[in-house]
């Protein structure tokens, strides 16, 4: 009898395409939620992408209560005390967070202690904290990457003790995620690039790591094909709408994939690069992704070799032999690199970067080998391993 | 008929086993970190006091290991006298029956979600190269390498072969003493 078994779960709404924003009065009234605060950062709100949200809630006969719009990229504590607070004093009965993954960790966050009552986000960190279902909170992405808006987790700073808190609890999920082109419409390229490559590795991960399962895996197939076929796409048009959607929704789908999946070794050494290094967490993955794939291969090559279909389409993969579709697989990868190289410069190796000296790498190494996410990796791995695995990526 | 009245006894003998395992793994952390380096290199980066729990939801075995410092693990007998910092915990005695009988890695078991971790995950990761470290010494090759992701390819016959008796030794003297205070 076979040992294998999984979990799957994911119970976010998805309102996903043309005039999906203004879907959200109606959305609202479902959870007799007629009080919304927005909680955004200056960098949305400078886009003007609070404008088209502001208007479609409006129209729709719904005021927005109150907007913070300063979440700092590192959230900490004190912010999100600060934004309860803010909640509270405006009588507020429900959450929509709009941005990328700062702002929705951070609404996350404000949502427990809105709900939970208490000043101290520090009291409900951990796993499994939370019994109950907290207020009403919707997502609206703004980058199509970080799979944020379908993930149980949120991490927040404590800047006093100079440590990460970790929140797990499917509680901290919102109820509705929305996708909506025009977010995403004004995303330069190098962060189109950035964050696809991040859903591109989450899907990836997702598909080769410890706990694939079949779920899982049809979200993550999904996102890999409509991310090979739709970032050149963008790349090469920016305000091509339809790309942008098929890319927000692959984002969403490799989140759905990578949650109920876990991803190995390219966070762990993202992770570590980007904690040492201050690297954007997007540009990590797609540094790291074919080299930590060409470790892994001999531990990989079936799932790898079956993704060639995704990754390339079926006429390459019709015609690569079985025993080379895993190399070929990791050779697209690699072309889609050299094209986004050429599109935006996004590095492809640390040393391209500019902002990664070598003397960095065995810091890197030594924090990667301790990050959670190498235990789901397909093969053990030692200091060593990580160190080869790095040197490669120097370039 | 006799379906039914072995059942219970087979699930009874199920959560003795691994009741015993737990005390086999428990006194065999701690010699493995009195015998062999890399274990205690590890276990230095953990602080001195630090706990660390094994168990089974919700009333299940448990092994308890305190970190006394320079790499070395004392198991405790008896209730630990403080919070523990760091939990595993399977969700049912059937899982950690599943792992303690080699029939599932300890990674899979992570990745099946057998198990949860309450405490700090780097922690949880270093705890758990130690227990593969323990496990490719004390276990058989054939069965080491369903116990572990991956064997150790640098650890020859000679120290497997060496390290393994010093800990079955000193495992077998903690019972007997043990046996002897109670």
């Amino acid at each position: 009898m076979s040992q294998h078994y999984y979990e799957f779960f994911c119970p976010v709404k998805v309102v996903a395409g043309k005039a999906a924003l203004e879907h959200i009065p109606y959305e609202l009234s479902g959870l007799s939620a007629s009080r919304p605060m927005v909680i955004t950062d200056k960098g949305v709100r400078g886009a003007g992408l609070l404008d088209p949200v502001i208007e479609a809630c409006e129209e729709g006969g719904q005021e927005i209560v109150t907007i913070f719009d300063d979440v700092p990229p590192d959230s900490s504590k004190e912010v999100v005390r600060q934004i309860a607070s803010a909640y509270r004093e405006a009588k507020c009965d429900s959450i929509i967070a709009i941005g990328g993954g700062s702002p929705i960790d951070t609404a996350k966050a404000v949502n427990i202690l809105v709900s939970e009552g208490g000043d101290d986000i520090a009291a409900y960190a951990g796993a499994g904290v939370l019994k109950r279902p907290l207020r009403p909170f919707f997502v609206v992405p703004t980058t199509a990457g970080t799979g944020s808006e379908v993930t149980a987790v949120a991490v927040i700073a404590d800047t006093e003790k100079s440590v990460k808190l970790p929140f797990t609890s499917s509680f901290l999920l919102p109820n509705a995620a929305i996708i909506d082109p025009r977010m995403t419409l004004t995303l330069p390229p190098h962060v189109t690039a950035m964050t696809a490559m991040d859903a591109m590795t989450h899907a990836t991960e997702a598909f080769t790591c410890l706990a694939k399962n079949p779920l899982s895996d049809a979200h993550a197939t999904a996102a890999v094909r409509k991310i090979s076929t739709n970032l050149p796409r963008v790349m090469e048009n920016p305000k091509d709408s339809d790309a942008r959607l098929e890319l927000a929704q692959a984002s969403t789908m490799a989140g759905i994939a990578f949650s109920n999946s876990m991803v190995g070794m390219v966070h762990s050494l993202g992770h570590a690069t980007g904690a040492i290094c201050h690297l954007p967490h997007g540009l990590c993955m797609s540094l790291f992704l074919p080299y930590v794939l060409e470790y892994n291969l001999e531990a990989i090559r079936e799932p790898l070799g079956e993704l060639l279909l995704y990754m390339a389409g079926p006429d390459v993969y019709a015609t690569t032999p079985t025993s080379r579709r895993a190399e070929t697989c990791i050779a697209a990868i690699r072309k889609l690199r050299d094209q986004l190289w050429q599109y935006c410069e996004l590095p492809r190796t640390l040393q391209e970067t500019g902002k990664v000296s070598e003397d960095q790498l065995e810091a890197i190494a030594h924090s990667a080998l301790d990050d959670g996410t190498i235990m789901f990796n397909p093969k053990e791995t030692s200091i060593e391993d990580i160190r080869n695995v790095l040197r490669r990526a120097w370039g | 008929m006799l379906a039914k009245r072995i059942k219970p006894m087979a699930l009874q003998a199920r959560r003795l086993y691994v009741e015993t395992m737990f005390q086999v793994m428990g006194r065999a952390l701690q010699a493995v970190s009195e015998v062999d380096r890399s274990v205690q290199e590890e276990a230095r980066a953990l602080p001195d006091g630090f706990l660390f729990e094994m168990t089974v939801m919700p009333n299940g075995p448990k092994l308890v290991v305190e970190h006394q410092g320079d790499g070395r693990f004392q198991y405790l007998t008896s209730e630990p006298p403080r919070p523990v910092d760091l939990s595993i915990q399977f969700k049912h005695i059937a899982h950690a029956f599943l792992v303690v009988s080699f029939q599932e890695k300890t990674s899979v078991a992570f990745a099946n979600d057998r198990m949860l971790v309450d405490g700090d995950i780097d922690r949880a990761i270093r705890m758990t190269r130690i227990l593969n470290r323990l496990e490719a010494f004390i276990l058989p090759k054939l069965i080491a390498e369903r116990a572990v992701k991956e064997y150790p390819q640098s650890l020859g016959l000679p120290e497997k072969v060496l390290s393994a008796a010093r800990i079955y030794l000193k495992v077998a003297t903690h019972f007997v003493e043990t046996a002897r205070a109670s």
